[in-house]
């Protein structure tokens, strides 16, 4: 059978909407949304841990649960929110959207993507079933330091499965984000360039660039806990130790770049539609994306500032360097807002505070990048709140954004603007009032870690605050699932037309949702003049 | 104590920087949530301005060169010196030798063979004490027998990891007489919450007293 002829018989099918089909699917769109679904079930897994959490460190020398239990919530929590919430979600949405917005029928290796999915779902269920495992699930925090985590000081299955589990969804996000990226290079639809392609498209570009490059080293990392787990005295040569953290931080610096990428393209495709204008300074922003791709691979040592065995300056500068990328996107984001017409939509109140939100982070980034600060902040509640600024108030609301932005394109449904507004305003409460203490508890003297402190320590008032916030931010959460709920089972009310914000790029010039193959007769891939093809077509029709 | 007003001086200087970036940043925004124009379509604004971006460029480049140029500095003078992260057989150092284990701490005072340790129980009883002389150089050897761990004293803003089969060496020198807490810094398993120890600085003459009858007074 020609390639022609399936595509025609793959049309002319009605949509199987059967659980096997979803199963066994081979559309990138469908393996997004399952990566989605999974990931978005475990961040309201993971944020119970983090509440179980703050509802420990609430008052002083608590004994809600044992240190031992405390440090499995930890570890799972941080190991599920990098490895299996906001890493999964962040190359999901690029699985989504690139093949749409580069007009491709679907994403390059479609069965090695769907393979990718099943790896992370197993890797998921791996390292959350060691909670059923007598021992307990693994506790030596989502770094797992060596030697701490060899069978020497963390016996017990728990240990063992998160690092199969860890070891697994990584070669699954390497498949997602390898497919991807092949896809945006060499997959294009005609008149597609290089430099034609969405913001967001980009993004995802420069991510999966660090995906390829920088996971594999963290399969090298598992790879030493796991020889070291079955042979004792590995780690009796410091080489080693050392030699583990740099393989970690070789991937674990990265990711979090991989993790907040996307969304600062989601960030800059919300701003440019709901500014009602081209995105500012497209090029330079391009280029500041892979040049920060390109930084983000060497500034690992900063992470190890306090071990005494690397070049603090030199990790210190190209740190620090990293301004210039992350300005220049700033600067584009403002210029594109600045002097517009706004429209206050949902999707565009998550974007403007990631851009005020995820400035804290930043900013606070760099203040850590400097040794002789690192040297008194590192490992305490100042870092904590640093990367929960980065990942929370910044990536999670760019996720956000995302989500409403593109969530009636997935779908055909509109979520609710009422259970919406109330998501945004109680998230955006509940963020800052969580993690802005935490700076104060880190000045203070907070190590990060600990499951109680005492109340001659002088951190109780801050943490009963970010205790409270945290529960601000559970409801806004809850606010956000319910919504998802009851806009779902509306199907009819709020079904949602093609283009409902009157946005820019190809994915918005098909259906909601969009046919199998993307684009149909009906709905024809439009001419590509530039970066925002639609745009650039409303402008022909109302000078 | 040297590492300490580093610390205060860059933070401040930093927290000054962030401060006004910050500030500007809001300002964007709120300037562009108050200009929203209230007629749709401004097609005509350019969507690209190469000079000004590079220009911009250029400046950002500026700033990291300022920020790199006093946090090195300033790294300078806590690794050299007299005293400092890098500092080691200055004349006249007390030496201690501390080891780490799970989960306390023991100070040994080579030159007398001395040894204090603790039990690190709950509630910060059974904490062991750090002696040392105010106004004398003294070189912290640090070890640890078991797992990775980070002597930290907040108070004084010293952080160093300490690791098994690796001896990482400073030297510090504290003031004025007084006691501080200090932490373990790198989760180390079940009872890293509570492995702390105290830091006394006392007078030379008391120290010497330490030395020879292993109490201070």
């Amino acid at each position: 059978m020609t390639a022609e002829l399936a595509v025609a018989e793959e049309r002319e099918l009605p949509r199987d909407r059967s659980l096997r089909s979803w199963l066994g699917t081979t559309d990138h769109k469908r393996i997004a949304l399952l990566i989605t679904a999974v990931a978005l079930l475990l961040l309201f897994v993971a944020g119970a841990l983090a509440l179980t959490m703050r509802l420990q460190l609430a008052q002083p020398d608590q004994e809600f649960v044992t240190n031992d239990g405390y440090n499995q919530l930890f570890t799972i929590h941080g190991s599920a929110m990098i490895y299996l919430v906001v890493t999964p979600l962040a190359l999901a949405y690029g699985l989504y959207l690139v093949p749409l917005q580069v007009g491709a029928p679907n994403v390059a290796a479609p069965r090695t993507t769907m393979l990718g999915f099943w790896l992370y779902l197993f890797g998921s269920v791996a390292i959350f079933s060691g909670f059923l495992t007598s021992g307990g699930a693994a506790k030596e925090g989502w770094t797992a330091y060596t030697p701490l985590s060899t069978s020497e000081y963390s016996p017990g299955m728990g240990t063992d499965l998160w690092v199969l589990g860890t070891f697994v969804t990584t070669v699954g996000m390497i498949l997602v984000g390898g497919t991807v990226l092949w896809t945006a290079l060499l997959k294009r639809a005609r008149g597609m360039t290089m430099l034609r392609m969405p913001v967001f498209s980009w993004s995802v570009v420069a991510t999966n660039l660090m995906v390829i490059a920088a996971f594999p080293s963290l399969l090298f990392a598992l790879g030493l806990i796991a020889v070291g787990r079955m042979t004792p005295g590995l780690f009796d040569s410091n080489l080693y130790n050392i030699g583990y953290q740099h393989l970690f931080w070789f991937f674990a610096h990265p990711v979090v770049y991989v993790m907040f990428f996307p969304f600062v393209g989601a960030v800059a495709e919300v701003l440019a539609t709901f500014a009602q204008r081209r995105f500012f300074g497209y090029t330079i922003t391009v280029l500041s994306l892979l040049a920060f791709a390109g930084l983000s691979m060497s500034v690992w040592g900063h992470h190890m500032f306090t071990t005494g065995l690397v070049s603090d300056d030199y990790y210190s500068l190209t740190s620090i360097l990293l301004i210039v990328p992350a300005g220049i996107e700033y600067f584009a984001f403002l210029g594109t807002i600045i002097g517009a017409r706004l429209r206050f939509q949902l999707p565009m109140l998550f974007a403007l505070a990631f851009i005020l939100q995820f400035l804290v982070g930043g900013i606070t980034g760099i203040m850590v990048a400097s040794p002789v600060l690192d040297y008194q902040m590192h490992d305490s509640y100042f870092v904590v709140g640093h990367f929960h600024y980065t990942l929370v108030a910044g990536s999670l609301f760019g996720l956000f954004a995302g989500l409403y932005f593109w969530f009636p394109k997935a779908t055909g449904v509109m979520l609710g603007r009422g259970l919406g507004h109330a998501h945004f305003w109680l998230m955006m409460v509940g963020t800052n009032v969580t993690f802005l203490p935490m700076f104060w508890l880190g000045i203070a003297g907070m190590p990060r870690r600990v499951a109680s402190y005492l109340p001659t320590d002088g951190f109780s008032t801050f943490n009963l605050i970010a205790s409270i916030g945290a529960g601000i931010l559970g409801l806004g959460m809850l606010a956000f699932a319910v919504n998802v709920v009851r806009s779902l089972t509306k199907r009819k009310e709020r079904a949602a037309p093609d283009n409902p914000w009157r946005a820019h790029t190809l994915e918005w010039a098909t259906s909601s949702p969009p046919p199998p193959l993307n684009f149909d007769d009906k709905h024809p891939i439009p001419p590509i003049r530039s970066y925002a093809p639609l745009l650039d077509l409303r402008r022909e029709r109302e000078p | 104590m040297e590492f300490q007003r580093v610390f205060e001086r860059v933070f401040a200087f930093e927290i000054a920087v962030a401060s006004v970036v910050f500030a500007l940043v809001l300002l964007g925004v709120v300037l562009a949530i108050f200009l929203s124009r209230k007629r749709s379509g401004d097609t005509r604004r350019r969507d690209s301005n190469k000079p000004l971006e590079i220009g911009y460029a250029v400046l950002l480049a500026g700033v990291a060169g300022v920020i790199v140029y006093v946090t090195a500095s300033a790294h300078q003078e806590v690794q050299h010196g007299t005293t400092g992260y890098s500092v080691a057989e200055q004349r006249g150092a007390t030496k201690v030798d501390v080891t780490a284990f799970q989960w306390c701490w023991e100070f040994q005072y080579p030159d007398t063979g001395r040894s204090v340790t603790g039990t690190c129980r709950d509630k910060n009883s059974g904490l062991p004490t750090l002696v040392v002389p105010t106004g004398q150089p003294v070189e912290l050897r640090l070890r640890s027998s078991d797992v990775v761990h980070a002597l930290w004293i907040p108070d004084k803003a010293i952080k160093m990891d300490v690791y098994p089969h690796h001896t990482n060496t400073l030297t510090v020198e504290f003031d004025e007489e007084g006691r501080w807490l200090g932490r373990c810094a790198e989760f180390c398993g079940p009872y890293h919450p509570s492995m702390h120890f105290w830091v006394r600085a006392v007078s030379p003459q008391e120290f010497q007293q330490f030395q020879q009858q292993g109490t201070v007074a």
